[in-house]
């Protein structure tokens, strides 16, 4: 799991009676029919997508260097997908696709965003597996992995799809002054919070406005508060970056990577509250808020 | 009563232990006396645990709680090859000076045990379309008797080396690798026999455990974990004979073994599918158990099932652990087994009568183990979480130390929730049958020492998150595990006092500690990643 701003949806923490409940009413209404007929459909639409990839070979393999995935936008193909990603993947990507830290199994929900990858190189590392890793070799139908290519494109994470309209001139201003001393936009600002580059690709408008307006709800791994007292009897407070029983790996406010022993810390408390203000509405107007949302999405 | 080796005993024991650090090597290689004689030879480690008792104690007693802060590391061999999500599992053997490791993809080597450097280096070509053995490309140690090594393979075969020059004797398939078998454990070696199990419990399998001629490679008998259509154990089954030859049931970890009942103590993992259970009720056994082998003919003398039709896939492939022990005022043979499902076990090894079950984890899935043996449920995991697939421990090795009669593990407290679906059931695919939501903010990992006579918590020392690592203890008091942040530490038994710790820079996963004396210096070593370093208290020079 990367540190970084795209870690926030994986770490965000739920209830599981609830979880439960929702998963199995929505698995219950389609879930034996959808198994039953992935064998017909998968022949089916190998069929067809058998014709389709023919007729693309002929024509052109690729655009802008990515193969085309002969099952894009088909709904059907995304839906059949995730029942096979359930089965075959998801015990150690996670059943929302979201990755499982401890063994190394990555998130997929970002592979679109923080990566190069296309849907052929989604498609070669489901067939080929990745070498040195637990991530195996696939020997399903070609079909089968477009599906899982459909259904990681599906729940691949989405941002903001629209233009805000705000100024990102003035956001522009306005991020200076209120954010970039602890977040990096493009090739300037700090490094205490995640950087921003790219976040309105991987984040709802809602879920910005969350987290400015109330940045403790959900913190994500790599920023999460602590207070250490060393044996000078300094109080210094920041961000782990890591931990183990006996060491722990920090940011301290001045953006300075520090590491501590345990055992020659006075005090060592895990804050729950973000580093990061609060922004009210009275520190920051929805219409500021827009500006600087707006020059995100810019490419000022 | 409590009672551990002092200071002026370890002395004694040194000067008496020292002159078998001379003889007893012969070069021929252990025999199968050598490896019942345990840990008598310090200069040997001839069987995955040391001896077959599983206990993984060892009576060495140079480094002690009081000189352990100046153990230092004295070599680190670098393997060149990993397995990214899980680790390095194995853990050497030694003879005559030279460790004999295998390691992930199928790679083993001869290592000088004074310096880590390689004498040879083997390396499987292994087909490019492995099933199970993709996504686990682990193993766990070799073999050996005389000049031979045993090493199984992720397409399901088990192998003969000659030890000398690493040169292939002789091969044997254990069953069809397409279907999704593989083999990832170390075989025990017994007096003439070389015992096997499988994986691939989550594909069309089932499971079994072979014993084969070392010197012929011919299969002398198999145990089948599945029974077969009106066998005993079959109506705890469907009648329907495709789901038998389809239950699971691997036998991916190695077993103990009593010499003087003759019985192999073997653990049976999950039935198949792992969630998904409409097609399969019952209890399907041998899932999920203990069984009791008699060691010439393979046929079974008991067993004793730990999580009857278990639907959270939590194999007992887990290292039973063999003591002879006073239980409530009479000596008795037991056997431990630290569960996957949450409990701690204790049970006479004669009979398979269950003595002792209880819970070392915050499981909701039992209330106890009722006093027929049976798991009383009362969570089936619609009422909030249980632990995850991954278990409130597993395969990894736990220790016994005698005299303070605990029983270490590593325990690993998770919530996950599991939600059942009719998998597709195709053949060299797995069979997971569902999914499975894992809160990932809310783990961590344990050392815990239980009271073996209540099961009652003694001490525990808490690391950052659910971990994977094995633990091995010594005579003179201390404990050695590992964790998943990648520390190898040493702990007071008596108390679990943290006493010294090492960061190896990757995490300790599946792997145990193990020890050994040479040239007079007590070693201590562990994989971590894909490196094996050993330490000392002073470099050889």
């Amino acid at each position: 799991m990367s540190t970084d701003e795209n870690s926030l949806a994986y770490f965000g923490t739920f209830s599981t009676h609830s979880l439960y409940a929702m998963i199995k009413s929505r698995l219950s209404k389609g879930a034996k029919r959808v198994a039953d007929s992935i064998s017909k459909l998968t022949s089916l639409l190998f069929f067809r997508s058998y014709c389709l990839i023919s007729v693309i070979l002929l024509i052109s393999q690729s655009v802008n260097g990515q193969e085309l995935n002969p099952l894009d936008g088909d709904p059907r193909a995304a839906r059949i997908g995730g029942s096979i990603f359930r089965a075959q993947c998801a015990t150690c990507h996670g059943a929302d696709a979201k990755g499982i830290d401890s063994i190394d199994a990555p998130d997929l929900t970002q592979i679109y965003v923080n990566s190069e990858a296309s849907d052929s190189s989604v498609f070669n590392i489901i067939r080929n597996g990745v070498s040195g890793s637990i991530m195996p070799a696939h020997t399903f139908p070609e079909t089968e992995i477009w599906m899982l290519v459909s259904y990681l494109r599906s729940v691949g994470v989405t941002g903001i799809a629209v233009e805000i309209g705000g100024s990102p001139e003035a956001g522009q201003l306005l991020f200076s002054q209120n954010c970039s001393t602890c977040h990096r936009r493009g090739s300037q600002g700090g490094a205490l919070g995640p950087n921003l580059s790219r976040i309105t690709q991987v984040r709802s408008l809602e879920a910005l406005i969350n987290s400015v307006r109330n940045p403790s709800a959900s913190i994500a791994r790599g920023y999460k508060p602590v207070s250490v007292t060393t044996e000078d009897n300094e109080l210094m407070q920041g961000v782990i970056k890591r931990e183990d029983a006996f060491s722990i790996q920090i940011m301290d406010t001045s953006q300075i990577l520090r590491g501590f022993s345990k055992m020659s810390l006075r005090a060592l408390a895990y804050e729950e509250e973000s580093l990061m203000p609060v922004f009210s509405e009275s520190a920051l107007s929805n219409m500021e808020l827009n500006d600087i949302v707006s020059f995100l999405q810019s490419s000022l | 009563m409590r009672k551990i080796i002092k200071n002026s005993e370890l002395i004694i024991v040194s000067v008496l232990l020292c002159p078998l650090i001379v003889f007893g090597q012969s070069g021929d290689g252990p025999s199968y006396e050598d490896i019942l004689n345990g840990f008598t030879d310090p200069g040997r480690w001839l069987t995955y645990s040391g001896d077959y008792s599983g206990r993984r104690h060892s009576p060495l007693t140079q480094i002690t709680p009081e000189n352990i802060d100046e153990l230092r590391s004295i070599w680190t061999f670098q393997s060149g090859t990993t397995t990214r999500g899980r680790g390095w599992e194995a853990t050497p053997l030694l003879d005559d000076g030279v460790l004999y490791i295998t390691g992930s993809n199928n790679y083993a080597w001869a290592l000088d045990a004074r310096t880590g450097r390689p004498f040879w280096e083997y390396r499987r070509n292994l087909p490019d379309d492995l099933t199970y053995g993709a996504s686990a490309p682990v193993n766990r140690g070799f073999g050996m008797l005389g000049n031979q090594l045993f090493m199984v393979t992720l397409d399901a075969h088990l192998m003969s080396f000659d030890r000398r020059s690493g040169e292939v004797l002789w091969e044997r398939e254990l069953a069809d690798y397409q279907v999704g078998y593989s083999a990832t454990m170390a075989p025990l070696i017994l007096d003439n026999k070389v015992i096997v199990g499988i994986s691939g419990g989550e594909y069309q399998t089932r499971g079994f455990i072979d014993a084969f001629d070392p010197v012929s490679g011919e299969r002398i008998w198999r145990f089948n974990t599945i029974p077969g259509p009106g066998e005993p154990g079959s109506e705890t089954w469907p009648v329907d004979p495709q789901v038998l030859a389809q239950g699971g049931g691997g036998t991916w970890m190695n077993g103990s073994f009593d010499p003087d009942l003759n019985l192999i103590y073997w653990g049976v993992g999950n039935p198949n599918p792992d969630y998904y259970d409409e097609k399969r009720p019952g209890d399907n056994l041998y899932t999920d158990s203990i069984v009791a082998l008699d060691a010439d003919s393979g046929e079974l003398r008991w067993h004793y099932q730990f999580t009857p039709h278990d639907v959270n896939d939590w194999d007992s492939n887990h290292m039973p652990v063999l003591a002879n022990v006073e239980w409530q005022g009479q000596p008795r043979r037991v056997v431990m087994v630290g569960n996957r499902n949450g409990f701690f076990y204790v049970l006479d090894r004669v009979t398979g009568e269950f003595l002792l079950g209880k819970p070392f984890t915050a499981t909701t899935w039992a209330r106890e183990i009722g006093e027929d043996g049976r798991p009383i449920v009362v969570n089936d995991g619609s009422l909030g979480c249980l632990p995850d697939p991954w278990g409130s421990t597993n395969f990894y090795p736990p220790t016994f130390f005698p005299g303070l009669d605990l029983f270490i593990l590593t325990a690993r407290e998770t919530c996950a929730t599991y939600v059942p679906e009719e998998p597709a059931n195709t053949r060299g695919q797995s069979n997971f049958g569902g999914t499975v939501f894992i809160d990932t903010e809310s783990g961590y990992g344990a050392l815990r020492a239980l009271d073996i006579h209540t099961g009652e918590l003694e001490w525990e020392f808490r690391y950052p998150s659910p971990t994977f690592g094995g633990v091995m203890s010594t005579a003179s008091g201390l404990v050695f595990a590992g964790d998943h942040e990648g520390n190898f530490m040493a702990f007071g038994a008596e108390t679990g006092e943290n006493l010294w710790h090492y960061q190896t820079g990757s995490r300790i996963w599946g792997a145990a500690a193990m020890t050994y004396m040479l040239d007079g210096i007590q070693y201590v070593m562990i994989p971590s990643g894909g490196t094996l370093t050993a330490f000392a208290l002073r470099s050889p020079n």
